[in-house]
């Protein structure tokens, strides 16, 4: 598929003369349990757009965190025009004229716009903070940003998210910023917010500031960028001018590798529909998704971070009411208003962020698996030790958990163990559908696999699983059927056989989406 | 281990101080404290808070002696709407510390002022004296010859205990406390249990007061000012964080048994009772440091 | 393809300042205060003579001091129940110096030291040993009520040497503690919005990690709060002690509820992060009135806690009620 050329002056890289601003080489982070940067390499020229690119856990956040400096690397080295840096804190990487926007804008949202821009950083006087001076430096940067309907005096808590992702651009350039890092700056914005957005960054780009753009939306990127870099798996790819390459192209570097035979979901016969969503809806996140899930299936849920794929598991779950939609358990309709009704119903949800929501970490091993079925280990109200014990020491050994008995503390346990604690508490409960929210995240490979193993085991017990992943090739080995959702709804259905990684990502990062029209 | 040094420091300076009789009387003397001790265990356990006990029970006692008087209603039932008009208060702060979700700090903070309040402007500072002469069994008389409240108390300890230790709502308390998206998150009715222990925590104020109405015989509504310290104080004392997840019922007994031990040794060296409230302050003040640095060290170990 | 933009006409920028000015919290106070006077004034035209008016804002000038401190304190997201025991013992303090024959002017200023001191104990718990306010503040708030009573003995000081009244005076006409409510409200207000440090206050009140990232030390910020809100409660108190010929050795009840509700009526918001003094100082005002207007309309004065009460309460319930519909908004 050919791309047309965009208007404006993307595409047309700097020339190559200019001076790198940035250059990381040869970086490697590991967090306990898992490897998430390996060697990587990345640079940066002034008044660049570079983006960057790569599947969810590919280490593209990891890296921006090194380059602020959240994290230091274990190995490699930073380099800024030249010179090689450490950064002990984000506040010695601002210092040295890197900014960062995050998703999670971090303003205060009872100051005025003014105090936000400068705040820790404001024009003084003899007096104190300068104030005429302040606003007037804000409104001047403001102008310089080609924002003119922003009153510097009001409440940044009043305003949308378009306007405070301003203010932070604002904040990023008050600091002489000379690297503005913008991750997944569009997820949250109106289509003209896109827009003003794009213009500020080509202005930025004319004005020599460097670039890292994060977008999991291609058509941006060709809009926008003028280099383009992939990471797979923790690993450095390749890097491309935009120009040279097309949108199948960057998918395949994207998610190209051989799929091992590390996914071990044998046949099981598919039996009845056990559960059945009809169209629903939860804003902002969910708009209007049905799906049927069979006993003995597993349906796999690939979708960007933000596709509103976990919020459509605890509409399902009862921690969310939906607004409006249908949802039938063996044919029958159900609303379902709280976990425990859920739970009642035969719903089990296993959720994505273990350490806070699935389990509680200073307690033991066997109170955290006893959690959910308290009443099944109990003789009227008074929990029964014995049984609880006994619960515990079948799920370790079912579940093949690592632990020095069942009295420990789950904070001392691997991800991997603590994720099959978290399984066992709502395998205890006999579910009938088992929602699964990246089950394997953060777990090493050993431990995926036997995970994997226990999925398949209890789809040929009968239970209906729906696993919600971000790994493309976890869902592409333990899916019977596979759908994607994207932007809240469901983009695309695939049976088993007739799906492929391109496809899968193709369809999570469609260009459907808002700058489907842009100039 | 500090405290009970001290104690016996107290106990060697006053022969009277380890009399059976005057432990007894002690014991009379510590139910009101003991009995509301044990729900603010429940409640800081889950890393709330409950700053209003003393006003409720100043309620309750002025409700006693109000609807008895001057409505005119049997006693019976006049004890009846007390114990009625706490779990009520209790109750309406559950309530809005779940559904509106205000912090239980601020909740009860409010409701501090506005029992005391309802009050002062019910009671317009009048004391209500002359119950008859049953009415004092519960805070004057023995039973068998040890305080009749104190029996009380026992058995509202052992209920205390036996809930918290072992049966399924404890066990959700202390989740909880440690982690409440996680014990939502695993089905249990949050909201339901948070709202019960505030009610309790009413109704057991409310208890109290009809027992200290019962053993001073009068009633005034400046009655349960400053409880909320004592409470407060035994229960961190007995080593319950204030952080929440962590906290037994047995410590809190030692708890408070050990502050009323304090304060009649040292009313019995002849410090004033006013003084006694420094001391108790002090203590709480303690006894967080101590137990905030332990449960530091305790986790760096980790 | 640039976007189109406008320049926005100064005047919208003007309207909308005006707007907020109109729908604050202290414009809300002060119509509240004026709708009081009109209706209670109605009611009993005595509640508006002189004499009376003065002496609600006479006798409640020193609340008003306190509670600015105290709006500091919990815009930084934190509390002090043990203020109105302090006072006492500042009282206290100072009036026995005075009697033991110091020198007027120090039976003023000693007080104040102490007060800072004891902030700075209770600050230092609160910033670096991270005890929750409440907590430090209810043991030292046991442990000074206490102190004061076991040390005066419940006696009253009287004898105070002529001079020392300093609220007793005049200047110009209006009493002096009229200037230190005005002034100081003036000054702090301006300092909390206009000044560095004030506004660190407000960051780490309403964001400690964002205030963290954007260099402001939390630590160095509450210490530096209480320190501030001891010398205000210092001056409240000299407020306090000087307005009779004699300083009595308890406070009136409630008076640390009085000052919060005076700052959390006053928009500081008990969550932390917004509110200002002037509001707080209204919201004494107010409160000053609503309890003296309870005689004149023939109601019983022993229920003003029960109205302060409420009064929090409903305060609190339109804070959180604005807060979530903010967050709701996109």
């Amino acid at each position: 598929m050919q791309q047309e050329s965009a208007g404006g002056t993307a595409g047309i890289a700097p020339a190559p003369g200019a001076p790198l601003v940035l250059e990381l080489a040869d970086i490697s982070k590991s967090f306990p349990g898992v490897q998430a940067l390996k060697a990587v390499r990345f640079d940066m020229r002034a008044g660049e757009v570079h983006a960057l690119l790569g599947e969810n856990g590919a280490g593209k956040s990891t890296l921006i965190k090194i380059v602020s400096g959240v994290h230091r690397p274990d190995q490699g080295s930073i380099r800024i025009d030249g010179h090689e840096v450490a950064f002990g804190s984000p506040l010695e990487a601002q210092r040295a004229g890197i900014a960062t926007i995050y998703q999670e804008l971090l303003l205060f949202p009872e100051l005025t716009v003014a105090e936000n821009i400068f705040m820790g950083h404001a024009p003084r006087n003899r007096f104190g903070i300068d104030w005429p001076r302040m606003r007037a430096q804000a409104r001047a940067l403001l102008a310089s940003l080609d924002i003119h309907d922003l009153d510097v005096n009001q409440v940044v808590g009043t305003l949308s998210v378009g306007n405070r992702q301003r203010v932070e651009i604002a904040k990023a350039l008050s600091q002489n910023a000379r690297i503005l890092i913008m991750d997944e700056p569009t997820a949250a914005l109106t289509e003209r917010d896109v827009e003003r957005l794009f213009a500020i960054v080509r202005l930025l780009r004319a004005r020599g500031v460097g670039i890292v753009y994060i977008s999991h939306r291609l058509e941006e990127i060709f809009l926008l960028a003028d280099r383009v870099t992939v990471f797979r798996d923790g690993e450095y790819v390749a890097t491309k001018q935009v120009r040279d390459t097309d949108r199948d192209d960057l998918i395949q570097m994207m998610v190209g590798r051989r799929i091992d035979a590390l996914f071990p979901k044998f046949e099981v016969p598919i039996g009845e529909p056990v559960l059945e969503l009809r169209n629903i809806v939860r804003k902002p996140a969910t708009g209007g998704v049905s799906l049927t899930l069979r006993a003995g299936e597993i349906v796999g849920l690939a979708g960007l971070v933000g596709s509103g794929r976990s919020e459509l598991a605890q509409v399902v779950f009862g921690i969310t009411p939906a607004d409006s939609g249908e949802i039938r358990l063996g044919g029958h309709a159900v609303i379902i208003r709280n976990p425990a009704q859920a739970k009642r119903l035969g719903i089990a949800y296993v959720p994505e962020d273990r350490g806070t929501q699935g389990l509680v970490r200073p307690m033991q091993l066997k109170e955290n698996v006893s959690l959910a079925v308290l009443a099944r280990v109990s003789k009227r109200t008074f929990i029964d030790r014995a049984a609880e014990a006994a619960l515990a020491a079948t799920s370790i050994q079912k579940f093949g958990i690592r632990a020095s008995g069942i009295g420990q503390v789950v904070n001392k346990l691997s991800g991997g163990n603590q994720q099959k604690v978290v399984l066992s508490k709502w395998l205890a409960s006999g579910p009938k559908v088992l929602i699964l929210d990246e089950p394997t995240r953060g777990i090493d490979v050993g431990a995926k696999a036997e995970i994997h193993r226990l999925m398949s085991e209890l789809a040929g017990q009968g239970i209906a699983i729906l696993m919600i992943s971000s790994e493309l090739t976890e869902i592409m080995g333990m899916s019977d059927r596979i759908l994607v959702m994207r932007e809240g709804r469901i983009v695309a259905d695939f049976a088993r056989a007739a799906a492929t990684q391109e496809a899968i990502a193709a369809a999570m990062m469609s260009s459907a989406g808002p700058m489907a029209l842009a100039s | 281990m500090i405290l009970a040094a001290a104690l016996i420091v107290l106990a060697l300076q006053s022969e009277q101080f380890l009399t059976v009789d005057n432990l007894l009387n002690q014991g009379r003397l510590m139910t009101e404290i003991g009995l509301v001790a044990l729900p603010m265990t429940f409640v800081i356990v889950t890393g709330g808070i409950d700053l209003s006990v003393g006003s409720i029970m100043g309620l309750c006692a002025i409700v006693l002696g109000y609807s008895w008087k001057n409505l005119g209603l049997p006693l019976e039932g006049a004890i009846v709407v007390a114990l009625a008009t706490g779990t009520a208060a209790g109750f309406v702060n559950g309530w809005f510390i779940t559904r509106v979700k205000v912090p239980p700090l601020i909740m009860t903070l409010a409701s501090l002022a506005l029992y005391r309040g309802l009050a002062e402007g019910i009671s317009q500072a009048h004391s209500v004296r002359g119950y008859p002469e049953w009415f004092f069994v519960l805070g004057q008389g023995d039973v068998m010859g040890v305080p009749t409240q104190l029996w009380l108390l026992l058995l509202a300890i052992v209920i205390a205990w036996t809930v918290l230790a072992r049966t399924i709502f404890g066990r959700a308390l202390y989740a909880i406390g440690h982690n409440e998206t996680a014990a939502r998150f695993s089905g249990l009715p949050v909201d339901r249990y948070k709202t019960a222990i505030y009610t309790f925590s009413g109704f057991m104020a409310g208890l109290a007061g009809f027992i200290f109405v019962s053993r001073v015989s009068t009633t005034r509504s400046d009655m349960g000012t400053g409880l909320e310290l004592d409470v407060i104080a035994a229960v961190v004392l007995g080593g319950t964080s204030i952080f929440g997840g962590v906290g037994t019922i047995a410590g809190t007994t030692i708890g408070f048994v050990l502050i009323q031990l304090l304060k009649n040794g040292l009313a019995l060296t002849g410090v004033k009772g006013d003084a006694t409230i420094v001391v108790i302050g002090t203590v709480l003040i303690l006894s967080i440091l101590i137990t905030n640095f332990v449960q530091a060290r305790r986790a760096g170990e980790r | 393809m640039a976007a189109a933009t406008q320049s926005v006409r100064p005047e919208t920028f003007r309207l909308a300042g005006l707007r907020r000015l109109f729908g604050s919290q202290e414009a809300v106070l002060l119509g509240v205060i004026l709708l009081l006077f009109v209706v209670v004034g109605g009611i009993n035209p005595r509640f508006l003579a002189e004499r009376n008016l003065e002496s609600i804002l006479l006798g409640n000038a020193y609340v008003a001091v306190a509670a600015i401190g105290m709006s500091m304190v919990i815009v930084s997201g934190n509390i002090d129940i043990s203020v109105g025991s302090l006072i006492g013992v500042l009282a206290t303090v100072s009036g026995s110096l005075a009697v033991a024959g110091a020198p007027i002017i120090v039976s003023w200023l000693a007080p104040i030291g102490v007060s800072v001191l004891v902030m700075l104990v209770i600050g230092f718990m609160v910033a670096y040993l991270r005890i929750p306010s409440i907590v430090v503040t209810l043991g030292m708030l046991s442990i000074l009520k206490g102190g004061l009573i076991s040390a005066t003995g419940g006696k009253w000081i009287s004898n105070l040497p002529p001079g020392y009244n300093l609220a007793q005076n005049d200047l110009l006409g209006v009493p002096l503690p009229i200037y230190f409510m005005v002034g100081l409200t003036a000054g702090a207000a301006v300092w909390m919005r206009y000044s560095a440090a004030g506004r660190a206050i407000y960051a780490v009140g309403g964001n400690a990690e964002a205030a963290r990232l954007s260099g402001i030390s939390r630590e160095r910020t509450l210490m530096m709060v209480f320190a501030i809100h001891g010398v205000f409660v210092g001056i409240a108190a000299i407020l306090f002690a000087t307005q009779l010929s004699i300083i009595q050795s308890t406070v009136p009840p409630n008076l640390e509820l009085s000052i919060i509700t005076a700052s959390v009526v006053g928009g500081v918001s008990i969550l932390g992060g917004t509110g200002t003094a002037i509001g707080s100082t209204l919201a004494a005002v107010l409160i000053a009135a609503i309890g003296s207007s309870l005689i004149f309309v023939g109601i019983s004065p022993y229920w003003l806690r029960a109205v302060q009460g409420t009064l929090i309460l409903l305060t609190v319930l339109a804070d959180l009620m604005r807060r979530r519909r903010r967050a709701v908004r996109r």
